[in-house]
């Protein structure tokens, strides 16, 4: 009798377990889909760009020199922004960025491994030397938003941020080359 | 030689009267323990969910498309 008994109980644990897997797998699931869908329909995805260069020679010529570096307007309307984050700085050190518009962030560095977030957006990517980051997103409001690196690349790690100013997108006028800097305040 | 200590087989059922009532104890102890578990698992698990969710819905998809 007592080992009927026991059976018995095996077998509720046993469904008790595998309604708490069922449970679980429920959750699992329905939070991969929530990833899936809203990497396919609000283009959110982490970044991924995957582009090598070559670091000792970026300051010399190419995308990343130092004339090409900020925020720039292409003929087509596109924004732009340029940056390199080398120890202990990001150059340049203010980037001004339209409000509304898709923007294209790209950073290189010369030296160690940085890392960057732009506060109140999910901007977030390592920088990696020897590979170009490229992160896009669009600023929803204006204001001074704050860039630190968070990758600790040495003493001055906790010195080195930049600051992204969101302009109102009249106020955002492009220059003969195309180029935008910050307000001076 | 047996002495009076040795047990034998007529002394030793499988189940004594004693044995029954610690058998319905024990249905009733194994019926509340799994429920108990699974209430304690599962609010554990459904405050981690929800504090997931809030932060993903109400802070994370708001700060807008990234890739």
């Amino acid at each position: 009798m007592s080992e009927q008994h026991a059976e018995a109980h095996e077998r509720r644990i046993l469904g008790t377990e595998l309604l708490w897997a069922f449970g679980v797998g429920v959750l699992v699931a329905a939070v991969l889909g929530m990833i899936v869908f809203t990497a396919l329909t609000r283009n959110i995805n982490p970044p991924s760009n995957v582009e090598h260069i070559d670091p000792k020679t970026l300051h010399l010529s190419g995308e990343f020199a130092e004339q090409n570096l900020g925020t720039s307007v292409g003929v087509d309307g596109s924004v732009t922004v340029r940056a390199i984050a080398t120890q202990f700085m990001f150059v340049p050190h203010c980037i001004a960025v339209p409000r509304g518009r898709p923007v294209t962030l790209r950073f290189a560095t010369p030296d160690v491994i940085h890392g960057l977030l732009i506060t109140g957006t999910n901007v977030n990517t390592m920088v990696v030397p020897g590979f170009v980051a490229q992160v896009y997103t669009t600023f929803t409001s204006t204001g001074d938003l704050l860039m630190p690196c968070h990758e600790y690349c040495g003493l001055g790690h906790s010195e080195m941020w930049a600051t992204v100013q969101v302009v109102p997108d009249n106020d955002f006028k492009p220059d003969r080359d195309g180029r935008v800097a910050c307000a001076q305040r | 030689m047996m002495s009076a200590n040795d047990p034998s087989t007529a002394e030793v059922p499988s189940e004594t009267a004693a044995d029954q009532v610690d058998e319905a104890a024990l249905a009733q102890v194994m019926r509340v323990v799994p429920l108990g578990a699974g209430v304690l698992a599962g609010t554990a698990v459904a405050l981690l969910v929800i504090g997931y969710l809030a932060i993903y819905l109400l802070i994370f998809l708001p700060r807008g498309a990234v890739g």
